[in-house]
């Protein structure tokens, strides 16, 4: 069986579509895609954070273990410079009990966890595009 | 739940199938399937003390 080498650009497309939710597609040229798929992780990780969600990283807070913060953690970093960002400004990352207390709390959670995961369909999608594995 | 289930549905339904009809058909099908188990799951918890 011969095994086709993936192109240098679908590796880079992916990586756009991961840095910057919908900017693997436009690269591409799928505009539509871009607008829908890139638009709804946008929306879901804004919504989140409107909702008084919690963002995590490797700061583990009082009574819990940091290795509990991975999985959550590498869900949020599928959003890309938007978890980035978010860090560098220290936003949405505290222990804070008043956000911690609002009834959207939980919600917001789910949805920044889903907007970094769905990110990650995204970039699968851009880069089997980008390397003509789907057309 | 339903922002939540269309949101979901929108990426899963673009990346699914060939067609274009085909992927509308598959997204609201995932939406449907996600609001009716959300529904029905939210049912028996609140049941459950």
């Amino acid at each position: 069986m011969q095994v086709e080498a993936t192109p240098g650009t679908a590796w880079l497309t992916g990586l756009a579509a991961w840095f910057i939710p919908g900017l693997g597609h436009v690269l591409l040229k799928r505009w539509v895609r871009a607008v829908l798929m890139g638009g709804a992780v946008w929306v879901c990780f804004f919504v989140g954070l409107g909702m008084g969600g919690h963002l995590f990283d490797l700061s583990a807070s009082e009574g819990s273990w940091i290795i509990l913060q991975i999985p959550p953690m590498i869900a949020n970093i599928g959003t890309g410079a938007l978890y980035i960002v978010s860090w560098i400004a220290d936003y949405g990352f505290a222990d804070d009990p008043v956000r911690a207390a609002r009834a959207t709390y939980e919600y917001g959670n789910t949805f920044l966890l889903i907007a970094g995961l769905l990110n990650y369909l995204n970039m699968l999608d851009a880069f089997d595009i980008a390397a003509g594995r789907k057309p | 739940m339903a922002l939540f289930a269309a949101l979901a549905s929108i990426i899963f339904g673009a990346m699914a199938k060939d067609t274009t009809r085909e992927r509308l058909i598959y997204g609201l099908k995932v939406f449907a399937e996600f609001m009716v188990i959300g529904l029905v799951l939210s049912w028996i918890l609140y049941f459950i003390p």
